[in-house]
């Protein structure tokens, strides 16, 4: 069993490409479901995207993703139903009206942030972290240090939230109740961040001090030994990529 | 009384890290849990004070299964110590952070107030003391000290020896000592040998989510078959002895020096030897 946004071995085409084309593919669905507000096209771009995720046998996580993202898009998802008053009128505020078009709206903000969220969670699924900040840097020419600082900030995420974990669980054994309504939780978990904060800063500058201590600066471009070709399939995909993202454009044209 | 009853566990429901263990630990025993990492040793003391529910069997404590006891309840009853001291402290004085567990169980007095100064000058701390800027050994006493403030009748200790440096090592084990002479029942798991036999009455040796042996201290400590099996490393005393013991030509097999489990043992063992030869 893996963690959140840990690889998970495989050998599924995803798995296969280029991880420069994967981000790139991924960032193109994502910048086409921002482009568009078509839901019957977004609802194509979700469904794409757990094809693709079933392809990789990563259906669970991309489930479990999509379930994370739309507990957070609620908030926005009220606001836009309360904010945009449009189609045949359901209620009313007394700043306005809630109406169908409200409804869409606030659909509209769910799919779009699942469709758009999906894809960029699914390449750390399918790619090495390591591989990825090598192809950005070989492939993209993007300098070492940021594209380390991008996979060190991903691959601390599970790290930071096994350290939130422990930390609850030392103060549920000594007889702190988590349970209850969120603004308890919330309120409870506060004095938590600091010790979260001090683990943290401590466990950066102990990976940046060993970084440096094995030569992090004298890394160039040419240093990593692996190259990352792209191959058809590569191409094939950012074409197939930047046609959706046509599409989601010119979509905004049609009816 | 602690008891575990046919108790298996997982942390994902797929990979068993325990598998049907059984044991009972009466009040006021002092046992330390031994053997390799990834034995199971750290998931038995998380079943014990109920942050883990058993996959399958039953861990009781005074006759009430854990399972049906939110882990805030237990707190009560059953203290914690966290191999990490800084998973544990998050209040920005040592003072605030005795208290802390005193007013997470709504046992905020001034009594307490009274008991927490009371522990912080015998722990040697500064009470206005910033937490996170003592070293690692002043932390994790200041770990154990938040922790056996609150007088919990049953104390775990998980590794309360790592990175302490041999005065603070005692210094701690001193403190869990007369805790224990006190009446508290004391579970440890420690990978110091040293420290298992000067302090355990009973050793429970693990390997590989089962229980490997569980008896006094040093018959545990001396059984080859054991120390094989849960990959251990006797007590260095333990260690000369089984080794005379097995060396016939020095004429010593049997002899107190041979059984000889505690270094009084051995030199009380040794002086007869040498007042035997002298006469």
């Amino acid at each position: 069993m893996t963690g959140f946004l840990e690889f998970v071995p495989g050998t599924s085409m995803l798995h296969r490409m280029n991880p420069a084309a994967k981000l790139g593919c991924a960032l193109l669905i994502s910048v086409a479901c921002f482009c568009t507000s078509n839901l019957v096209l977004l609802l194509a771009i979700l469904a794409l995207d757990f094809a693709l995720a079933a392809s990789c046998s990563l259906t669970r996580q991309a489930l479990g993703l999509a379930r994370a993202v739309t507990v957070f898009s609620a908030v926005l998802a009220i606001i836009a139903l309360l904010t945009t008053p449009t189609g045949a009128v359901i209620a009313s505020l007394p700043w306005g009206y809630i109406g169908t078009g409200s409804l869409t709206a606030a659909v509209l903000v769910i799919v779009r942030l699942v469709a758009c969220a999906v894809p960029l969670f699914l390449v750390m699924y399918v790619t090495q972290l390591v591989d990825l900040a090598n192809s950005l840097v070989k492939i993209l020419h993007v300098p070492y240090k940021y594209a380390f600082t991008l996979i060190s900030a991903v691959h601390f995420i599970p790290v930071f939230l096994n350290d939130m974990s422990g930390i609850m669980e030392a103060q549920m054994a000594r007889g702190v109740e988590f349970d209850g309504g969120l603004a308890r939780k919330v309120r409870l978990m506060i004095p938590l961040c600091v010790p979260l904060l001090v683990s943290s800063v401590r466990k950066t500058n102990s990976a940046a001090i060993a970084a440096e201590i094995r030569g992090f600066h004298l890394r160039t471009r040419t240093s990593g030994f692996k190259d990352y070709p792209f191959h058809a399939a590569d191409v094939a995909a950012i074409a197939a990529c930047v046609a959706l993202l046509a599409l989601a454009v010119g979509s905004n044209f049609v009816g | 009384m602690i008891e575990f009853s046919h108790v298996s566990a997982s942390y994902d429901n797929e990979t068993p890290i325990l598998d049907d263990v059984s044991f009972s630990i009466g009040d006021g025993e002092f046992v330390a849990f031994v053997g390799e990492n990834g034995a199971g040793k750290s998931t038995t003391m998380r079943l014990a004070n109920g942050l883990l529910k058993p996959t399958a069997g039953r861990v009781l404590i005074d006759g009430v299964p854990t399972a049906e006891l939110r882990t805030s309840e237990l707190a009560r009853r059953v203290g914690f110590l966290f191999q990490n001291p800084d998973r544990q402290i998050c209040c920005n004085t040592v003072r605030d952070e005795l208290l802390f567990g005193f007013a997470a169980q709504n046992r905020e007095t001034e009594a307490a107030r009274e008991q927490v100064d009371a522990m912080a000058a015998r722990f040697g701390l500064d009470p206005d003391a910033e937490p996170y800027l003592l070293n690692r050994g002043a932390r994790q006493l200041l770990a154990l000290a938040s922790v056996i403030v609150l007088a919990p009748s049953v104390l775990l200790l998980d590794e309360p020896t790592t990175g302490l440096d041999f005065r603070e090592c005692a210094k701690v084990m001193d403190v869990i000592a007369d805790m224990h002479a006190r009446g508290a029942t004391v579970i440890m798991v420690c990978h110091d040998m040293e420290v298992v036999g000067d302090y355990a009455q009973r050793v429970i040796a693990m390997a590989r989510g089962g229980v490997v042996d569980d008896g006094p201290t040093f018959r545990v400590l001396r059984d080859q078959e054991t120390l094989r099996r849960a990959h251990l490393a006797p007590p260095q005393i333990v260690d000369v002895s089984l080794r005379l013991s097995r060396c016939e030509s020095a004429g010593l097999a049997g002899s107190p020096v041979a059984r000889a489990n505690t270094l009084d043992d051995m030199t009380a063992a040794v002086i007869a030897l040498a007042t035997a030869k002298e006469s």
